[in-house]
């Protein structure tokens, strides 16, 4: 008799059914040998479930704390006005447009990291607007936000995107690195509009 | 998700009011969302990560971005959901960056142990300690954390199949190593 394998016996437990999930059911209910597998395999989980808690030998939060500090004194420190502000989104929109209409053919670490270079860019030029420390309309701050939003789904694809395999990771990493651009440039375009609406 | 939300009111009883004040930059109620979570943070890091630096470093870490990010929860799952997810991805960031031996094949062949393994027998710590940083990390997202086999691939950048054949895998393992084998 030819016995469940261990992904079988694995997948088994997953709710849903896989093509031969019937076949093997109907083998367990007859093998006692893969019965006492599968009994064991739930309780091994369980006694990983149960495993006690590991606790950390030192107090990050000191440190974290520290961190959080330090941005957002960054943060206070680099508003300098506006003045530059309108000409460096300006240089980066243009640059971020003509980037956006290239083919992607030819992909290269250099374009992804001219990429990440125009999304600091534009990162520098809203710490200058320094956005959070100001009011904005309901209209404005919805726009603002929403754009913000896209930007961390963003962030967080970037990050899955590293753990991936060379070959799809680069064109992967280069589209979103340039719609991170896309979106940073129109966020501080929100912001300068804003803020020529104000006077500033 | 049940066990996520009870979990959740186990850990900070006053989570909407402690949330709302770490919206607005309240550093006490950032210090009690990482008293609140500092443990089942570390407990999942140190189950991914080979060493405890790693695990505290994977921490840190994920308690920053919860610092910088809170602005951007929108509650549409439960809270330690959210924190976990940034946790396990900054685990996973971890194993990638130390360069992760990609395949069971090396790692033995590094270990050293394939030889003596059937002469083995261990308690499950050690076992889930010798198992690839990979299969490991399966083993506890899928099994402990209770995350699929869909999403597992999709923090991992890996397929589906990938991660149900590091599980099988992996468990194969635990089986041999903690004297489990059934005999015919």
């Amino acid at each position: 008799m030819t016995h469940l394998p261990m992904e079988t016996l694995v997948g088994l437990r997953e709710a849903g059914n896989e093509p031969g999930d019937t076949a093997a059911r109907e083998h367990l209910n007859g093998c006692a040998l893969c019965s006492a597998e599968l009994e064991r395999l739930h309780q091994r989980v369980a006694r990983l479930k149960s495993l006690p808690a590991l606790r950390p030998s030192r107090d990050r939060w000191p440190t974290v704390r520290e961190r959080v500090r330090a941005e957002r004194k960054r943060h206070r420190a680099r508003f300098a006005g506006l003045a530059g502000l309108a000409a460096a989104a300006s240089v980066a929109l243009a640059v971020g447009v003509s980037t956006l209409r290239q083919p992607e053919t030819e992909l290269t670490p250099a374009e992804i990291e001219q990429a990440m270079v125009r999304s600091r860019v534009l990162e520098s030029a809203l710490d200058r607007i320094d956005p959070e420390s100001r009011v904005l309309d309901g209209r404005t701050a919805g726009i603002a936000q929403e754009l913000e939003d896209r930007i961390a789904r963003v962030d967080r694809e970037l990050e899955m995107a590293e753990l991936m395999e060379r070959q799809s990771r680069d064109a992967q990493l280069l589209r979103l690195w340039r719609e991170r651009v896309g979106l940073l440039d129109a966020l501080v375009d929100v912001h300068v509009t804003r803020a020529s609406h104000v006077g500033l | 998700m049940t066990r996520t939300l009870s979990m959740e009111s186990y850990l900070l009883a006053d989570a909407d009011s402690v949330v709302a004040r770490a919206r607005q930059g309240d550093e006490t109620a950032l210090a009690a969302l990482y008293r609140a979570f500092e443990v089942p943070v570390y407990h999942l890091a140190r189950r991914i990560c080979r060493t405890t630096e790693d695990a505290e470093d994977v921490l840190q870490e994920t308690f920053f971005e919860v610092c910088r990010s809170i602005g951007r929860y929108r509650e549409e799952g439960s809270l330690w959901g959210w924190i976990r997810t940034i946790a396990a991805s900054k685990a996973l960031m971890r194993l990638r960056r130390n360069k992760y031996r990609d395949t069971d094949e090396l790692h033995d062949e590094l270990t050293g142990h394939r030889k003596e393994e059937t002469h083995l027998r261990m308690d499950l710590e050690a076992a889930l300690e010798r198992l690839p940083e990979v299969s490991r990390a399966v083993v506890w997202l899928h099994d402990v954390e209770g995350y699929t086999h869909d999403e597992i691939a999709g923090m991992m950048g890996k397929t589906p199949s990938f991660s149900k054949s590091q599980l099988a895998r992996a468990h194969a393992r635990l089986r041999r190593w903690l004297g489990e084998e059934v005999t015919a």
